[in-house]
């Protein structure tokens, strides 16, 4: 490999994180230029130490697994839930029109809306925060399903009948492949929505979780700590999405190309 | 005298809709011979497709009865393949998966099913795009996917609904030459819905010809054969008989076009 090729390879593994370097670089120069007091906004050096703290002392596993616990169990729920309604209500036209409205309206209401009722119901508990991530959750899944299931062509089912399939049958060759591009993106939008309003809910549950992590470290001004939260739920997030959400996207999608209609 | 393969007597079809009943076909009577290629042309609206997916079982008649060997048709069946004119084959299996899916569906074991698959992809002029997926293929080789797929699960009878009407001409009229050698060596009764005079005659052992909506049968045209082989368009178009046919349909078929 010549040196050349390194730096293009270097180059091309790196340049995601410049405009995170850009950022970091304002930040700092607005810390030490406009001598902003620590009150308000710490140094990035201060928080990598707030960093370095947290890691050791075990506290950000600590919070920061409640956090992908309670996402997790939500994903699952929500999944295991979620499609098999979308199905149910994509296959029976009466159904999905009749349901479309509703759905359309419990979109309106974001998880958060429900805190008030949820406490009042289930108190101040992890319960509270799973009820309303999955709802968060469930909504766009059981909507994507609906509509990609409702998207597939009239004629790949009648055709498929008349080569004898049966109902089980039709399910696994055309309703499942058809809607699962959609289904994906019915869950990698739950799951963005889902974990903003997990750390909502953390932090007026006050659990555990990073939610409550960054809303407690207010009362004690710990800007630092705010901060390391606020960084570690933005990379949490990428990294459940690159992991998880888009290798499967990626699978469909590219292989079976853009579906004709 | 043979026994007719299709028979539909006294069909009349009402669409229920927000607005009212919509009146699809007028009265339809038809018998269908095992063996026989029937091609139907009409105008847009007339009712082929509705009459076709009758005979298919996908929707119960709201008047009439149909047989197929003399038995009434009560759903879809695997003795009655459907090829549509677009969106039939599945985006998500390879031409080889999709060929193979009637077989797979009433269980044939894999060899037996891989053999049949590969004989029609042959068939077919498909071979070296047995792995690829239907958006790499062009819309003439989906419909060859298509029609090979109906093929391969071999029912008795086939019902084409504008198979090539959204395929290029040069294609189609490759596709109309293949469809006529593979009717005449395997015997198929064949139902085929077409907008193109030309292909109507062409395919055709008898060419039913329908009024405007709500359709009725007004005409209809024995196309004899010469020889037992599929036709070609060269001696096609040549053949002043056929020429004389082709002519008599096109006539009954312009006095049908809306004013
Ligand atoms: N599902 C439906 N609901 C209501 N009306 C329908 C439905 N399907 C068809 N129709 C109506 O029934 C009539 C016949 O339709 P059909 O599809 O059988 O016509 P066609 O002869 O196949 O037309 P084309 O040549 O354009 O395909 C048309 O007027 C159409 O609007
Ligand atoms: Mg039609």
């Amino acid at each position: 490999m010549t040196s050349a090729t390194i730096a293009r390879t270097v180059w091309r593994d790196t340049r995601i994180l410049l405009p995170f370097v850009v950022l970091i670089a304002a930040w700092w120069a607005l810390k030490v230029g406009l001598d902003v007091s620590d009150q308000l906004l710490v140094s990035p050096p201060r928080v990598w130490d707030g960093f370095v703290y947290l890691v050791t002392h075990g506290i950000l596993a600590e919070y920061a697994s409640t956090s992908l616990r309670i996402i997790g169990i939500s994903a699952l729920i929500s999944f295991a839930i979620g499609v098999p309604l979308g199905f149910a209500v994509g296959t029976n036209r009466y159904a999905s029109r009749a349901l479309e409205g509703t759905l359309r309206f419990l979109q309106g209401i974001s998880g958060i809306a429900w805190l008030p009722l949820a406490i009042l119901w289930f108190g101040f508990t992890h319960t509270t925060t799973l009820v309303i991530v999955i709802y968060t959750l469930i909504v766009p899944i059981v909507f994507n399903t609906m509509t990609g299931v409702r998207a597939i062509p009239e004629n790949y089912v009648l055709a498929l009948r008349s080569l004898g399939a049966g109902p089980v049958r039709i399910v696994t060759d055309v309703y499942l492949p058809g809607a699962l591009p959609s289904i994906v993106v019915g869950m990698r939008l739950g799951m963005g929505y889902g974990w903003r309003a997990l750390i909502a809910a953390e932090m007026l549950v006050r659990q555990g979780g990073l939610g409550d992590l960054i809303f407690g470290a207010r009362s004690f001004n710990q800007i630092d700590r705010i901060m390391v939260g606020m960084v570690v739920i933005g990379v949490l997030y990428i990294v459940v999405d690159r992991l998880l959400v888009q290798p499967i996207e990626t699978l469909t999608l590219a292989r079976w190309g853009v579906l004709r209609r | 005298m043979q026994a007719d393969k299709i028979t539909v007597t006294g069909f009349r079809h009402f669409f229920k809709t927000e607005g009212g009943d919509v009146q699809a076909t007028g009265s339809i009577d038809i018998a269908i011979r095992p063996g026989e290629f029937v091609t139907l042309v009409g105008p847009s609206g007339c009712g082929k497709t509705t009459l076709l997916k009758a005979i298919a079982g996908f929707i119960t008649p709201t008047e009439g009865t149909i047989l197929c060997d003399g038995k009434p048709v009560r759903g879809p069946g695997r003795d009655r393949g459907v090829v549509f004119q677009e969106l039939a084959i599945l985006p998500w299996r390879t031409v080889r998966r999709n060929i193979g899916h009637g077989l797979e569906i009433a269980r044939v074991p894999k060899a037996e099913r891989d053999r049949a698959v590969a004989r029609l992809i042959d068939l077919m002029g498909l071979a070296g795009f047995e792995d690829r997926y239907p958006h790499e293929l062009s819309g003439g080789m989906r419909q060859r996917v298509a029609v090979a797929r109906t093929w391969a699960a071999d029912p008795e009878i086939i019902l084409m609904d504008e198979p090539f009407a959204a395929v290029d001409a040069m294609t189609r009229l490759t596709l109309q030459e293949e469809l006529g050698r593979l009717c005449a060596t395997t015997r198929k009764t064949v139902f085929f819905i077409t907008h193109s005079v030309e292909e109507a005659v062409f395919l055709a052992d008898r060419v039913l010809v329908m009024t405007k909506r709500p359709g009725t049968i007004k005409a209809v045209l024995d196309v004899p054969r010469h020889d037992a082989g599929g036709r070609d368009w060269d001696s096609f178009t040549s053949d002043p008989e056929m020429r004389a046919i082709a002519e008599q349909v096109m006539h009954l078929v312009h006095a049908e076009r809306v004013a």
